[in-house]
């Protein structure tokens, strides 16, 4: 026994070694993609999408989606490149367009560029020009946010309107229609929640305006969009025709359950709207309301993001190969998310597929793909500049004060002072 | 084997010594003394994420001007002015309470009451927030018995916000003050209880001039304690407002501010810095206030 163990252990010891020099040969050329990003109703299950249809061609690369919170997603973001240790980093992340600016301008060099490997000019320019510094594009445009108006065709029969007097109206019109929407069948016409400024920047937007200008300067004070969308806002919330929601979930649970006739946000929620099959037929979706002031448009953008590989990673040139085959060309796939999770791409050439043309049986046979399409032409281009979640706090902090009856001009002093210090 | 005894300075020449404290030595080292001068060094230091220079005074300046630290120090001071009595007035008088020995269950009310500051902050700041909804127990229930007609705003009314924060901290900590009260309270000679009694001190005057002199020394530590505690208030306030500070910055702190200024807006590291030193400063400045307030005056 001793002896045969004495003369085979060299083979034993050589096989061994082989045997894990195979594995580690095996495990350098199986590559994972780690990425970070925050919605299991949207981009998370798109993401599974795009990575379960590049795995199909390319066998040894795999994805690791990762599914926290956007605020977790944009604090571990920030703090894993304040650090400097890319171990804690994904390969890809998503990020939000207003924050974009923000990480490629205070952590240089930290993002891949792309320009030179993706076709850019096949995208929407306002999104190619919000991820480009200094002559350089850094990540590949994902969704857009075009806005909508969704409401419920049940409860607005109920008060005695039809589909046509949702199309077109103006802001004030909207009020009126929520007074009597409560009126005739106690449900509030929307749901609020006055720590988020969203409704605010969707208003703001509609009519050309920002809360910068074109060079990124405050523009608060001598802003007309901007207060009008203040006394809108501030008209809506005397009128109480609102369900005040605390957070995202309580506001996402407001329409859900049903306690809302009308949603106003982005294009994206639409995966969560048709997640409730008990509602199906019941919604329809119209432009939103227009503001009394000059510029004002039935179009607007809220949020939309991008896909951003990071410089640091060491998939970087599978991650950069996956996001340009897939979300750079793969049209099949733009009609695919669309249809399941009502993603409107950015990229224009998938605007021509078939599933844009489609009617949606949750929405009554509307076309809204071609609505949503159509609008998002219209969507007026401003500049987020690099202090969108500054100005977005200032605002809402002023919201409770707006309710209670503080002239407008005084809130918009009181928005450009808190600005004026946090822009440094 | 007896070694001759060195005394006096030869002690801090023995290298031995040196070598057993010096992992200990170096630890701290590394992660606290480095740390906080370069926090001080950065504090001098302007610019937008990793583009930082040399700025001087401009962070210091920029505190003057800057509205939203001027809310948040005065959120943390109404805190702590408000809070910190209530919460150590509450702890001794629930201490002297259970520290009663003819009270039936005073295990289980003690655990009961300090029960609170073993949970986890996030998940009792979840159950607050739901607990103080617009349609949540307290308000139902403030209705039911008819304290209140219509539902208290208590997330989306800077007021009530402000007080749900004091009453969630206080709810927390009020247990955690009284343990130390009651351990304080063991110690007291009985007899000097009875002979109060005997010659007829009523219970209030007992407490008053008995239970609160002696125990002097251990207010003082629990002071300063929640002193610092308060300061550095964060996780109550971050997860019942989802991290903002609403409504219009009512609740905001000096902790939330610097996590707001390095995680949330445009990260600046070097005024983030800058703030955090105020507390450092604060703390420093009421701790030994409140050490000169507690000082054996010579009679």
């Amino acid at each position: 026994m001793d002896k045969l163990v004495r003369t085979h252990l060299p083979r034993i010891a050589g096989l061994a070694v082989a045997g894990a020099s195979l594995l580690a040969v095996s495990a350098a050329q199986a590559k994972e993609i780690t990425i970070w990003c925050w919605d299991p109703n949207f981009n998370v299950a798109i993401m599974k999408e795009a990575g379960a249809r590049y795995t199909k061609a390319h066998p040894d690369v795999t994805f690791n989606v990762v599914d926290f919170a956007k605020a977790d997603v944009e604090q571990k973001l920030q703090t894993g490149l304040a650090s400097g240790t890319a171990d804690a980093l994904p390969d890809i992340v998503l990020i939000e367009d207003y924050g974009a600016q923000k990480y490629l301008q205070s952590f240089p060099g930290a993002f891949a560029p792309l320009s030179g490997t993706v076709d850019y000019s096949g995208f929407a320019p306002y999104k190619v020009e919000v991820m480009t510094l200094d002559g350089q594009v850094y990540g590949m445009p994902f969704d857009s946010g075009v806005t909508g108006l969704y409401y419920r065709k049940d409860y607005l029969e109920q008060a005695g309107f039809k589909p046509e007097d949702m199309q077109n109206i103006t802001w004030d019109r909207f009020i009126e229609i929520g007074q009597e929407v409560e009126a005739k069948t106690g449900k509030k016409m929307m749901g609020l929640d006055p720590n988020d400024a969203g409704l605010v920047r969707i208003m703001t937007q509609s009519a050309g305006q920002w809360y910068f200008d074109k060079e990124g300067k405050p523009n608060i004070t001598g802003n007309a969009a901007l207060k009008a969308a203040l006394e809108t806002v501030g008209k809506i919330m005397s009128a109480n025709i609102y369900k005040p929601a605390n957070g995202w979930s309580d506001w996402v649970g407001t329409f859900t359950s049903g306690d809302v006739a009308t949603v106003v946000t982005g294009v994206w929620i639409t995966g969560t709207v048709k997640a409730q099959p008990d509602q199906a037929g019941k919604w329809g979706v119209a432009p939103i309301p227009a503001l009394s002031v000059e510029g004002a448009t039935h179009a607007s953008n809220l949020g939309g993001s991008s896909w951003y590989v990071l410089e640091s990673s060491e998939e970087k040139a599978e991650a950069i190969d996956f996001l340009n085959e897939i979300y750079g060309k793969d049209i099949d796939f733009y009609q695919t998310i669309l249809q399941d999770r009502g993603a409107v791409g950015t990229l224009l050439a998938a605007r021509g597929g078939a599933a844009y043309e489609e009617a949606d049986a949750f929405f009554g046979g509307e076309k809204v793909w071609q609505n949503f399409s159509d609008w998002l032409a219209k969507v007026p281009s401003v500049n987020y500049g690099i202090f969108t979640n500054e100005a977005d706090l200032a605002v809402t902090a002023q919201l409770p004060a707006l309710s209670q009856g503080t002239p407008v001009d005084e809130v918009l002093q009181a928005i450009d002072a808190e600005i004026a210090g946090q822009i440094q | 084997m007896a070694h001759p005894r060195r005394g006096g300075i030869g002690r801090y020449y023995d290298v031995n010594g040196w070598l057993f404290v010096a992992p200990a030595l170096g630890l701290i080292a590394i992660f606290m003394v480095y740390p906080i001068l370069w926090s001080l060094w950065m504090s001098f230091q302007s610019g937008r994420g990793m583009m930082m220079k040399f700025a001087g005074f401009a962070n210091i300046v920029r505190l003057g001007n800057d509205p939203i630290f001027i809310k948040a120090l005065t959120n943390t001071m109404t805190y702590f002015v408000v809070q910190v009595p209530i919460m150590i007035l509450l702890a001794l008088i629930l201490a002297s309470l259970l520290n009663n020995p003819r009270l039936i269950g005073r295990g289980l009310f003690r655990t009961a009451i300090f029960l609170p500051c073993v949970t986890s902050l996030v998940a009792y700041s979840v159950l607050f927030k739901g607990m103080f909804a617009p349609d949540g127990i307290v308000n139902s229930t403030l209705q039911a018995i008819g304290v209140i007609a219509s539902p208290i705003p208590w997330l989306t009314n800077p007021f009530w916000a402000k007080t749900l924060v004091i009453i969630a901290i206080t709810w927390r900590w009020t247990g955690y003050n009284m343990i130390f009260y009651l351990a304080a309270l063991q110690n007291i000679d009985k007899s000097i209880y009875e002979v109060a009694r005997i010659d007829g001190v009523p219970a209030w005057a007992r407490f008053t001039h008995i239970t609160i002199p002696l125990l002097k020394p251990v207010i003082l530590f629990t002071t300063v304690i929640s002193t610092i505690g308060t300061l550095q208030l964060f996780d109550e306030v971050y997860n019942l407002t989802e991290g903002k500070g609403g409504p219009s910055n009512a609740t905001l702190t000096l902790s939330l501010y610097i996590y707001n200024l390095t995680f949330r807006y445009m990260p600046s590291f070097g005024y983030a810095a800058t703030v955090s030193y105020v507390i450092v400063v604060l703390v420093a400045l009421l701790a030994s206030l409140q050490f000169f307030l507690a000082r054996e005056r010579d009679r």
